[in-house]
């Protein structure tokens, strides 16, 4: 198993940057899957994430200036590394006037992703810094539970408002209560509820646009007035949007009625897809 | 100054809760108060920080303070074998390197190069953590010497403390050292002040032996007081003597008492013996209580560090050659010993 890449572009490193903060934010243990064309950052449905699952993709050749990898065999051209997502994130953000930055996978008494950065300085020597990250590699036989998750059909797709005021409404809604409702129908209108025995709080968004769906008949038979709701935990929504730093370029949210909601997001070149299960 | 006019030294502790709050708001400060007074009231045992502020307002605050037997230190940091110095802001960037709960780091240098790293002990999970490292060319150092290659291993914390007190005086940072085992020095020398932290460093390997004690014993040239009745602490040699105020720099992580004395034995000798203790560092092997062979490695390195303040003024005076510098610890046993120098 080989794998070494470079970024020399500073724009390059910023945005690498900020997507391993992302995903920092978004799970605290994640997979890395290195192959040929992307690389992926995947969160698997297990009970320890609650349920909640993650994938992130980016192509390669938008970051890396050199990119080399050889998988496990000819067959299994890919890497899955168990990483702690912090790690990455911090080691990254040492990098800010990097002159230019190599990710490698290393062995040195255990495997680490060895990040190796020759930073500018005012004199003419540069500085080499290097950080060693622990990596577990994840057996080919626990491929199968990391792969990318199909998209369900749902009911309800809609754009989603800006991100920073949904944010901020539901972090005021999770001093209330931990349990909330998110509804959405055909006709642009996304609602977020909580109801306790004292007071119920929805706050309703407009005009947020629907995007074509994919069949025709499945537009026809729904209401567009009829909404789709998954009840879930605000905690998990909370942690999805304090993830996003910036509003993305594009933002859809899929919902199965009592099921699952579904975060597609687009954040220039990267897409990540967030999934919330419904409470049980 | 007493009654005839003779400088006397006071060796006292104040409490930072207590001073810190009366120098906290630095903008005010600067625009109301005038002109400030310290001086000492021995009968009451207080320090009195007089603030002459403006319209002619004046406000005092009484500190008490606590007598203090500091502990003695010898260090000549001209004889280390390796000097460097550096501005505050580089090293600074290379703290950023470690987490917070980085306990020690590695200074490596050769004469073409000096690494910082992270630096774990055998006991920890080394599987989870990331080992960073950063090289420094030579020419980033304002000063650059190094006698021997070697690497030495300190504290982490003191290093982050020390530099943050550096970013207040801008003057850059020496580092004096020579092998691991050895004192470390970190000084600063401002036109207003002069701070020198004296750190310990990990020994290479353990080794147990009675040689280097005795050494200790033979290099000091004078004994004075006794901290405890089984070793001795060494004479202060430094000749620039002016007023010195001196601070440990967390009593509450102080080692136990017993090992009090092993450490002043530690900062004298050339190579102490240490013994890594694998597993719990926070325990104390039984047998180590009261022979400096056995000093406990990692956890009193950790612990202990001292800190000289030398402030400069106009009449400067020479000290009494038994004033000592580090202070010593909170036990009773203290006042029992030493002569204090009182107002």
């Amino acid at each position: 198993m080989k794998f070494r890449a470079k970024i020399v572009d500073a724009a390059c490193l910023n945005h690498f940057t900020r997507v391993s903060n992302m995903i920092a934010k978004l799970a605290k243990t994640c997979t890395l899957r290195i192959s040929p064309d992307k690389l992926n950052f995947i969160l698997s449905d297990k009970l320890a994430s609650g349920g909640v699952s993650m994938w992130c993709e980016l192509e390669q050749e938008n970051f890396f200036s050199e990119f080399q990898m050889e998988g496990i065999s000819a067959a299994n051209n890919e890497i899955y590394l168990e990483l702690t997502s912090e790690n990455l994130s911090r080691a990254l953000k040492t990098a800010q006037n990097a002159r230019a930055l190599k990710i490698k996978l290393t062995n040195k008494h255990y495997p680490c992703l060895t990040v190796s950065i020759e930073l500018l300085s005012v004199s003419s020597s540069s500085r080499i810094v290097t950080h060693d990250i622990p990596v577990k590699v994840i057996p080919r036989r626990l491929w199968k539970d990391l792969q990318e998750p199909t998209v369900p059909d749902s009911d309800v797709s809609i754009y989603l408002p800006v991100l920073k005021t949904m944010k901020s409404v539901v972090e005021k809604m999770k001093n209330i209560s931990n349990h909330l409702i998110i509804e959405a129908n055909l006709n642009g209108e996304l609602n977020l509820k909580i109801e306790t025995e004292l007071v119920c709080v929805t706050t309703h968004f407009k005009d947020l646009g629907n995007p074509p769906l994919a069949s025709e008949n499945a537009s026809q038979a729904r209401n567009p007035e009829q909404m789709a709701e998954v009840h879930i935990d605000i905690r998990k929504l909370l942690q999805f949007l304090a993830g996003q730093q910036a509003n993305p370029t594009k933002a859809v949210c899929n919902i199965v009625n009592n099921k699952i909601v579904h975060f597609d997001l687009l954040h220039e070149d990267v897409s990540l897809q967030y999934f919330i299960p419904a409470l049980s | 100054m007493n009654d005839n006019d003779t400088i006397s030294n006071l060796n006292c502790k104040l409490g930072m809760k207590s001073i810190l709050p009366i120098f906290k708001c630095l903008n005010s400060l600067e625009r109301n108060v005038e002109s400030c007074k310290i001086f000492t009231r021995s009968d009451k045992c207080k320090v009195v920080i007089q603030f002459f502020c403006r319209h002619g307002i004046k406000r005092t605050h009484n500190v008490c303070f606590q007598e203090s037997q500091p502990l003695q230190v010898i260090f000549e940091k001209s004889t280390c074998s390796n000097t460097l110095m550096i501005q505050p802001r580089v090293l600074a960037e290379a703290i950023v390197l470690f987490t917070s709960s980085q306990e020690e780091v590695t200074l490596a240098v050769t004469p073409f190069n000096v690494c910082i790293k992270s630096s774990n002990e055998e006991s920890m999970d080394l599987t989870s953590s990331v080992h960073s490292e950063m090289f420094v060319g030579p020419d980033e150092f304002d000063f650059f010497q190094i006698g021997v290659d070697t690497e030495i291993t300190f504290c982490f914390k003191e290093l982050k403390g020390m530099l943050i007190f550096s970013e207040a005086t801008h003057a850059p940072i020496s580092i004096h050292f020579d092998f691991p085992g050895k004192p470390m020095a970190l000084s600063i020398d401002d036109m207003l002040l002069e701070a020198n932290f004296i750190l310990a460093t990990l020994a290479d390997e353990p080794s147990r032996a009675s040689s280097p004690q005795s050494l200790c014993l033979s290099q000091k040239r004078k004994r004075s007081d006794l901290i405890r009745s089984n070793s001795k602490a060494g004479k202060n040699v430094t000749s620039k003597a002016l007023e010195h105020i001196s601070r440990k720099a967390a009593p509450k992580r102080l080692c136990p008492n017993e090992t009090l004395t092993d450490i002043s034995a530690l900062e004298n000798c050339g190579s102490p013996p240490l013994k890594r203790v694998s597993g719990d560092v926070g325990e104390v092997p039984a047998s180590s209580v009261r022979r400096a062979e056995e000093v406990l490695a990692s956890p009193c390195l950790r612990k202990f560090s001292c800190m000289f303040f030398g402030a400069v003024s106009s009449d400067q005076h020479f000290s009494h050659p038994f004033d000592s510098l580090a202070t010593a610890s909170d036990s009773e046993e203290d006042v029992n010993y030493g002569s204090f120098s009182t107002f």
